[in-house]
């Protein structure tokens, strides 16, 4: 009977419930109806025991370093400095976009941070040298993606610990498939400029120009090796490397760029705190889910089912793939990863798939899905700065969503992309 | 229906007080837990002198700050969920499906609270804390151990005022439901995001 526990999850899900109390009340409700109520207390002891984690207080703190990078403007230095290198492309302001959102998933590892912050100051920028609206806006969304997958990482710290896999290793996976994103993304500025009639090239920026930009960039773009040097030289854990992002981007926005005020934290702090809530309660449920999901021997029913339909891990890949892009659709990539993970994970595992290989797929795929109607985070987030409708940029979308999901296919099939920085580094052998 | 626009607009006044002073308590704990981080690293590797507490101080103020904030952002809509559904639906009946829901999520915190404060005056919060000490005397001559219900008492009370909000909420169908939505105090935009 507990193995119908997901099946009411899904449905109340589908309800329009909050995902956190369908995390406890659909295993509950069947704990009640089989008489198991000593396991409800259980049940909700490890919500409590699964939010007090000290690996988990990254999370907060890679929150608070955004907000506070956002409000220092040091995306500004960013986009000065995409401009000086990018700039005099074809169709710059668009390569310019993308460099920028490559730069800022180096400081803040989210994706409506991403679009709030470059969004408002890109879309208009691009407008006024010729862009459309529309488009400007579907870069700026899809070259948002690109925040949760290059290092630091809120939902590779959520998958991180709801799965016990090195946050480290899930953060140098992360930076190769990263680049390649970015990379597709500019390549289909290249061969998108004509059919968007994109401005022409214009001149390049002198030697002194760019060093000039580089210089003003420097202090920001520190951070992310500050971040994984720290880690990956054994100075931080984690959290603490991201405590020290905070105080980092809070030195340079108070002392160097001198953009922070006093005034601006309690906003700043109440933003990342509120936000940290939700995702800390959310990641707590889980963790009794999957607690739940263990007893009920539901992923080994899953497991039995989805081999039953190949026994070619690859088959079962290129499955797991169109499943998540449709749970994308639907879902945040956090709680989509902190449902699915616990329930997939063990099963390509037994495969033989490479666990940090499938926590970057699951990752890239459902970060992707951000950008997928009707429930794309980022759309939704894209339509508030640009004052277009979520259809609209939607549609503009959809080349540059063609080039993520090749991506996508090509994380899948060539583990080597995801695998080859944290092997290098010693975390997967 | 005066009677249930006054209800609702108490307490949704009530509410929005104690949210406020729960969002500043919680956004002084956010400040608190990265000093606090940053001390235990300044102490590392500067000084030589690995502190015991900090982890653990940054971990009672981490499960405060849930307690706390959570709150306010599920006043603001701010938990994810799928409203599909209920988008689709004739507006009648989605709000009848939105009230059925709030009274399961009512349900879920109800149950928890009672669970979480058995837990806390049980057994399990009679525990000493490993590492946190506070005075019991003027002279700071006295000091005890944090017990275990002081973190474990986060939880209770954000499901106390997750239950206080739901309340709230509920209320506020009711009177949706009798077309008395522009009667009723405003309260302020969703909270957008999450880890993405």
């Amino acid at each position: 009977m507990l193995s119908f526990f997901l099946p009411l999850f899904l449905v109340l899900l589908l309800a329009g419930l909050p995902v956190f109390f369908g995390l406890i009340a659909a295993p509950a409700i069947l704990l009640w109806l089989n008489g198991q109520e000593r396991d409800i207390v259980l049940l909700y002891r490890n919500v409590y025991n699964g939010m007090d984690s000290f690996p988990l207080m990254a999370i907060p703190f890679f929150m608070l370093a955004g907000e506070v990078m956002n409000r220092s403007n040091i995306t500004l230095r960013l986009v000065e400095f995409s401009q000086a290198m990018m700039g005099h492309l074809r169709g710059g302001l668009a390569h310019v976009n993308v460099l920028s959102s490559m730069l800022f998933a180096g400081l803040s590892g989210s994706a409506v941070a991403d679009v709030s912050a470059l969004g408002s100051m890109l879309i208009p920028a691009m407008e006024k040298q010729g862009y459309t609206r529309s488009f400007a806006a579907a870069i700026t969304a899809a070259s948002s993606i690109i925040g949760p997958i290059i290092p630091p990482s809120g939902i590779m710290i959520i998958y991180a610990y709801v799965m016990g896999e090195s946050v480290a290793a899930l953060f140098l996976a992360g930076i190769v498939p990263g680049i390649i994103m970015g990379g597709g993304l500019m390549l289909a500025i290249h061969f998108l400029a004509d059919k968007y009639n994109l401005p022409a090239r214009t001149n390049r920026a002198t030697w002194g120009e760019r060093g000039q930009a580089s210089l003003k960039a420097v202090w920001p773009l520190l951070t992310p090796v500050i971040i994984l040097g720290g880690i990956l030289g054994g100075i931080f854990t984690p959290t603490e490397a991201a405590a020290v992002a905070v105080g980092y981007s809070t030195l340079i926005g108070f002392f160097v760029l001198r953009t922070l005020k006093l005034a601006d934290m309690p906003e700043v702090l109440t933003n990342a705190g509120m936000t940290s809530a939700v995702v800390l309660l959310l990641v707590g449920a889980a963790m009794a889910f999957k607690t739940v999901a263990s007893l009920s021997h539901t992923p080994e029913l899953l497991a039995a089912i989805i081999l039953g339909l190949s026994d070619n891990p690859l088959v079962l890949l290129f499955l797991i793939n169109l499943l998540l892009f449709i749970v994308g659709m639907f879902l945040d990539a956090g709680p989509a990863i902190i449902i699915l993970g616990p329930i997939l994970g063990p099963i390509f595992a037994s495969l033989g798939v490479d666990s940090v290989h499938f926590a970057i797929i699951m990752a890239v795929n459902l970060t992707v899905g951000l950008l997928t109607p009707p429930m794309g985070l980022v759309l939704f987030v894209t339509s508030s700065v640009s004052g277009l409708r979520v259809e609209t940029i939607a549609r503009a979308t959809l080349p540059f969503l063609a080039v993520e999901v090749f991506v996508i296919f090509l994380i899948t099939f060539v583990p080597a992309i995801s695998l080859t920085v944290p092997r290098f580094f010693g975390f997967v052998h | 229906m005066g009677a249930l626009l006054s209800l609702t607009n108490g307490l949704g006044t009530i509410n929005a007080t104690l949210l406020t002073l729960g969002r500043r308590l919680g956004a002084s704990m956010v400040a608190a837990m990265v000093i606090i981080i940053l001390l235990q690293v300044f102490y590392r590797y500067v000084l030589g002198n690995a502190l015991a507490w900090p982890e653990e101080a940054a971990r009672f103020l981490m499960l405060w700050m849930t307690g706390l904030m959570a709150p306010t952002a599920f006043r603001r809509g701010g938990f994810v969920s799928i409203e599909m559904l209920t988008r689709l639906l004739p507006s009648a009946i989605s709000a009848l499906l939105s009230l059925a829901l709030l009274g399961l999520s009512l349900t879920v915190m109800i149950v928890g609270v009672q669970i979480g404060w058995s837990e806390v005056t049980g057994l399990g919060g009679r525990f000493a804390s490993d590492s946190l000490h506070v005075p019991i005397s003027f002279d700071l001559s006295t000091w005890i151990k944090v017990p275990k219900s002081w973190m474990m008492a986060s939880l209770v009370v954000g499901l106390a005022l997750l239950i206080s909000v739901c309340i709230e909420l509920i209320l506020r169908s009711l009177v949706t439901l009798a077309g008395q939505t522009h009667r009723l105090i405003e309260i302020p935009g969703s909270v957008i995001g999450g880890a993405e």
